[in-house]
């Protein structure tokens, strides 16, 4: 495909709000996966400077590595971006929720988010744990109340019936977010099917993830290319489509796809859908729904889950105490 | 609805009989069932159910065959085996995968000039391929356990949102159980699974003459996507025998976390409308706890079931102790394979 770099990134409305952000949203959590501070703070400012207006993070993430690098990032930029990251109560208590915002901030160096999500809703109970007295809905409230944070929403990549759940609790969302992804359109759980039209009826920004299914492994073993499952994602009813970016080579190529998006016609995602739905039908390329590899230690401890020490939060997790004399993260506030 | 069994099971027998065709190679299970094994010891016998519309009665507690290959040794497994058999268990679980083979193999040995004492059951390991595999499989199932026949032979794992329509295709895994049945090599079938009660449920939609279905039985499921809320009584309602399993929750978790006893865990399962409770029993030690809840078997009194289900029902709520529902650690190696998941070692959980 012809590149025309001195094209803009398309911008789109973000649901009722008054703000627009870039149909390409830099996803925080492979961040964590360049090799240094020094590689992350490029891939920040080049994507800022290129035109990629959304920023995804998370407090739990990496043990808090991603949040200190982006910020690092956009330090002088931060008036160009809609910065958004995301708590981690997993059920637990309001206050929780709002120390974790206090520590985001300080890491991400602002004084307030645009968009500030309760993440990971995986369990049949998250929602009425959400919803309760003294759960995280107050912490939401609370914080656009103080100025903490502009919008409020809730992410999710489990199961369809857990964000139906959420809206069901009536909470005045301003954005949702979810997987999307042809796998996802075939699979009897589906977000695109079951959640994005409730959205979209409702008036709440739909912000789309795993366009290439977490790690890509659809593109790996040959099933569909980058480019047409990113096209795919942002021909969607969404605000933005977030996605892991961990290097320069795979910044610029998103870059190429999202400068030249042309929305696919609806025969042309049909032409897709059909040619993921032997793959779709078990699951096999949506690993988030069908285990609790994407689900954090922080999810996984207050559910009472196991932990799996293949999982790099995991791993971060057990190499930060070991005593060494220095725990990450190794730079304090 | 106790009170009509006996007349019920008789007629459902002969109903039964007549279908599968008077092989020679089948002996009348429900005849040899009803002059039970004298008790001994003080625990005295397992109670024995009526398995659906068979006509055939099992023991209350059924041995889990996964197990039997986890036991330390092949003599140990043998003498549990023996010892389950003295008290009146007489249901033996099995599956063509469990630990490659050693479990068939091992309960095979174990029932050596036993075999007509015992409901032997195996299941059948396609997961998605067509019946050629299924009856290569059921010949090794029987070689492995030195008999000519099985009394119940069921489809493994059904837990991939998939495996009904692949199950049900042209040539697939349904096809062979029939196959299996008209040849005499099995006398009864059904399927399995762990995962959710909605794929137990568009299984039975296909009407399939199923005899019985296996599922997860026990407090913590009683109020947490639900098979004895929504399976149990569909399938009692179509007449299939229910086989309940992972009463403690797989690998007891319910009773190392979850605050029950094993003997509470066990006696929930088992008081509910099922022809028996499969139980993965490893050492002497797990077979005597278990003998002592299903020699003595009283049932818990509706009310004492809901006092149970009420006090599971917060953590039950989250699935933690239902792992074989929430993660894929109870998704076994040849289903991941078909399916083209991670191995075990790459996704545990």
């Amino acid at each position: 495909m012809q590149d025309s770099s001195n094209a803009s990134i398309p911008l789109r409305q973000i649901g009722r709000a008054d703000a627009k952000v870039s149909i390409l949203g830099y996803g925080g959590h492979h961040l964590g996966d360049a090799p240094d501070e020094k590689t992350a703070v490029r891939l920040i400012q080049e994507a800022v400077d290129s035109g990629i207006t959304f920023y995804d993070n998370c407090w739990e993430y990496r043990r808090g590595k991603t949040e200190l690098w982006m910020g690092a990032g956009l330090k002088g930029r931060r008036d160009k971006v809609f910065l958004m990251t995301k708590t981690c109560p997993h059920g637990r208590d309001a206050n929780l929720a709002l120390q974790m915002l206090d520590e985001s901030l300080r890491r991400l160096q602002t004084d307030h988010l645009d968009l500030w999500q309760v993440h990971g809703m995986a369990f049949d109970n998250d929602p009425e744990l959400f919803i309760r007295p003294n759960g995280a809905a107050e912490a939401l409230t609370k914080a656009k109340k103080d100025g903490k944070a502009r919008f409020v929403g809730f992410t999710g990549h489990q199961n369809p019936m857990v964000h139906l759940g959420m809206l069901k609790t009536g909470f005045p969302f301003d954005s949702v977010q979810m997987p999307l992804n042809p796998f996802d359109h075939g699979f009897i759980r589906s977000f695109e099917r079951q959640v994005l039209p409730e959205l979209n009826r409702r008036g709440i920004a739909a912000l789309g993830m795993k366009p290439l299914s977490g790690h890509g492994e659809p593109i790996k073993s040959g099933a569909l290319t980058a480019e047409e499952a990113l096209r795919y994602a942002m021909s969607l009813p969404v605000a933005t489509t977030i996605t892991g970016i961990d290097s320069l080579d795979v910044l610029h190529q998103n870059l190429r796809i999202a400068r030249n998006f042309k929305p696919m016609t609806a025969a042309e995602m049909d032409e897709l859908r059909n040619r993921c739905k032997p793959y779709a039908a078990d699951g096999r390329y949506e690993i988030y729904k069908m285990s609790l590899r994407f689900d954090n230690p922080e999810s996984r401890l207050a559910h009472g889950f196991p932990l799996d020490t293949r999982q790099s939060e995991v791993r971060d997790m057990l190499g930060s105490s070991e005593n060494t004399g220095h725990p990450f993260p190794e730079r304090r506030f | 609805m106790d009170s009509n069994e006996p007349e019920l099971s008789r007629r459902k027998f002969l109903q039964g009989a007549a279908i599968m065709g008077a092989s020679p190679l089948i002996p009348s299970r429900a005849l040899s069932a009803s002059d039970a094994v004298p008790p001994q010891g003080p625990e005295g016998v397992v109670p024995k159910k009526s398995l659906g519309r068979t006509g055939v009665q099992v023991s209350a507690l059924g041995l889990g065959g996964y197990h039997l290959g986890s036991v330390s040794s092949d003599q140990s497994a043998i003498e549990i085996v023996a010892k389950a058999l003295d008290h009146g268990i007489d249901f033996f679980d099995n599956a063509w995968e469990y630990h490659d083979g050693l479990s068939e193999e091992r309960l095979g040995r174990a029932l050596k000039g036993k075999r007509q004492n015992a409901f032997l059951m195996t299941k059948v390991c396609t997961h998605g391929r067509d019946k050629k595999v299924a009856m290569r499989m059921l010949e090794e199932s029987l070689r492995r356990l030195q008999t000519d026949h099985l009394d119940l032979w069921q489809i493994h794992e059904v837990i991939y949102e998939n495996d009904p329509e692949m199950i049900f295709a042209p040539g697939g895994a349904a096809e062979a159980l029939l196959d299996a049945k008209k040849q005499g090599k099995v006398r009864f079938v059904g399927f399995t699974g762990h995962k959710d009660p909605e794929i137990h449920l568009r299984m039975l939609d296909h009407d399939f003459p199923f005899d019985t279905v296996q599922m997860p039985l026990n407090c913590f499921d009683a109020t947490f996507r639900s098979f004895e809320a929504r399976v149990l009584p569909e399938a009692t309602r179509r007449g299939i025998a229910v086989l309940g399993m992972k009463s403690l929750g797989g690998s007891g978790e319910m009773v190392r976390h979850g605050g029950i006893t094993a003997q509470q865990g066990l006696r929930y399962a088992m008081s509910l409308p099922v022809a028996t409770t499969i139980s993965g029993i490893d050492s002497m030690e797990v077979l005597d706890q278990n003998l002592a809840v299903a020699t003595n078997f009283q049932p818990f009194t509706a009310a004492e079931l809901k006092e149970l289900r009420d006090q599971c029902r917060q953590f039950a709520a989250d699935g933690r102790y239902e792992l074989f529902k929430m993660t894929t650690k109870y998704d076994g190696k040849v289903g991941r394979e078909q399916h083209h998941f991670p191995t075990a070692e790459e996704l545990p959980l």
